[in-house]
């Protein structure tokens, strides 16, 4: 037998959802005096499982909470069949567990799951994200006037936008309390919700629509700053730039924004 | 002989559960080894620390998934990824394991065992050289711990290790606890295999536990070091004299201090085992 043909038979061993009934590849082993074939083979398949439940676990603990631990590995197991590992590092394991929960279960059971799964995943996208540079008040000072109406800014790289539909963020929360499960129900209308990391720990917050479409004028369009006033004019009359300023500060503190690049 | 490579003294895996005690007791560890994959990202913690780290001890770059005798090609993005995180931190070595860890189509992420023929060889030693070539630096080989033996072996294990370190010029990275776990699992004297490598390439030294299933032993790195792989461990270093040492802690952590204890005892282990050897001298 080929090296490559054996590995094709080690591989296909491994992906089998259970240890191969066919002994052909186990007919090419050798045991060991206490260790046979057989034993030796279940090790490996034993743990490949056990290796990618374990990051699934990890990276989706509030989905577990949720289902319990069988139910979880049951899921997290049909997952990895339908999409096994492409990437070299185990953090990418669960990149489409959310895609794939949408497509596996029932729609009234997975939109509410898949948000779930959607949110954790948005909190290792920031846990690892490229630091960019963050305004800080300190560059909001050395500002001058006349540069203020022309201002520009994007989010740092880390930041995640989640429009939630069901109450993710309580289960989330209740999930990382280890408190009880607060149900599951729909939010109406959808809140937005940031998640993003800031001087290594990572944050999220949800949004009142004033603020999250302000937030769409100046950061997702790239508005400036006299557009953001202008916009904000229509309800708050002359109060428009300070309520534009106080955002702003406020975004600044948290650690969301950087100037946008020319 | 040994002696002539770099000696870093005694180290320990480097994980995240330890990161703020290292930066704020300073202990007296030698040197740390980083799992290359974990700092394989833009951002973050883990970058943040190693940064930090890297400041105040000499590392060594460690992967899991090289797969340097994986039937796919090799992936070459991933190595750029390996030499910028090296050009970053300045490792005094970079290591990899012999085994494959993906296949045709799927990352397995295990440290899967190759049959030991000359079609292995020649194919594992070419993939070496190639490797070499993109990390302008010698690439540093772990055995494995394994569980099953190919039927078409042509070598032993130690044996495939000589020719391959011959033919590609790489360095090896003994795992004593991984000789000791193949050893009962395939029925072979680990120290038949131990001194049967070249002394003058091995670099670098891991100790680890295991569990022990009575009829087999699975490498779990969950456990301290057991007494025969210590007693392994002494007959080494008087063999092939002083050898950078590290140990490997990857489950169930036990609080900081009980891994330091643990890494005293390597040291005065190492120590009296070197003395022994410069008595017979
Ligand atoms: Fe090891």
């Amino acid at each position: 037998m080929r090296l490559t043909d054996w590995q094709l038979a080690f591989e296909a061993h491994l992906l089998n959802d259970a240890p191969a009934q066919d002994h052909g590849f186990a007919a090419t082993l050798r045991g060991g005096p206490s260790l046979d074939v057989d034993t030796g083979l279940a090790i490996y398949h034993n743990a490949y499982r056990a290796r990618l439940l374990d990051v699934l676990r990890h990276d989706f603990s509030a989905v577990r909470y949720w289902l319990g631990d069988d139910e979880f590995a049951a899921l997290a197991g049909a997952y990895v069949r339908r999409y096994p590992s492409e990437h070299y590092s185990l953090r990418w394991l669960g990149e489409r567990f959310a895609t794939f929960i949408l497509e596996h279960l029932a729609q009234e059971h997975g939109a509410p799951l898949a948000e779930l799964a959607r949110l954790e995943w948005a909190f290792t996208l920031a846990f690892d994200a490229p630091h960019g540079e963050p305004l800080t008040l300190a560059d909001m000072a050395e500002l001058p006037p006349q540069a203020w109406p022309g201002l520009q800014v994007a989010w740092v790289p880390s930041v995640q936008q989640l429009g939630c539909h069901f109450n993710s963020l309580a289960i989330w929360r209740a999930a990382k309390d280890n408190g009880d499960f607060p149900g599951s129900h729909a939010v109406e209308p959808a809140q937005t919700c940031l998640v993003w990391r800031h001087e290594q720990v990572c944050r999220y917050r949800t949004l009142e629509p004033a603020e999250a479409s302000a937030l769409t004028t100046m950061v997702t369009t790239g508005g400036c700053f006299a557009e953001l006033c202008a916009q904000l004019a229509v309800t708050y009359a002359e109060g428009a730039p300070l309520q534009a300023v106080t955002w702003l500060k406020q975004w600044v503190q948290d650690g969301l924004l950087q100037y946008r690049a020319a | 002989m040994a002696t002539s490579l770099p000696f870093l003294g005694y180290g320990l895996g480097l994980r995240n559960e330890y990161y703020e005690q290292i930066l704020e007791q300073s202990p007296a560890v030698d040197w740390f080894e980083v799992i290359s994959e974990n700092y394989l990202v833009q951002g973050g913690k883990a970058l943040y620390y190693l940064d930090a780290i890297a400041e105040r001890y000499p590392l060594v770059m460690h992967g899991v998934s090289l797969s340097i005798g994986g039937p796919h090609a090799l992936d070459f993005d991933y190595l750029k990824q390996i030499k910028q995180l090296a050009e970053r931190i300045q490792p005094a070595w970079v290591s990899d394991h012999l085994c494959w860890s993906r296949g045709n189509a799927h990352q397995l992420h295990d440290l899967l065992p190759l049959p030991y023929t000359e079609e292995s060889l020649y194919y594992v030693a070419g993939r070496v050289r190639q490797v070499q070539d993109v990390l302008q630096r010698p690439l540093v080989l772990e055995n494995v711990s394994s569980y099953v033996r190919a039927k078409a072996d042509e070598f032993c294990e130690w044996e495939f290790l000589n020719a391959l370190a011959h033919l590609s010029g790489c360095q090896l990275l003994l795992d004593v606890n991984n000789v000791y776990v193949s050893a009962r699992n395939h029925g072979f004297d680990p120290w038949t295999f131990i001194c049967n490598l070249p002394p003058q390439s091995i670099r670098q030294l891991h100790l680890a536990g295991h569990r022990d299933y009575g009829d087999y032993v699975v490498d779990t790195h969950d456990h301290p070091v057991c007494d025969p792989v210590w007693a392994l461990y002494q007959q080494t270093l008087a063999h092939i004299g002083p050898v950078s040492t590290l140990l490997e802690r990857d489950d169930h952590f036990p609080p900081f201090q009980e891994l330091l204890d643990e890494l005293t005892k390597a040291r005065q282990l190492g120590a009296s085992a070197l003395a022994g050897r410069a008595l017979c001298a």
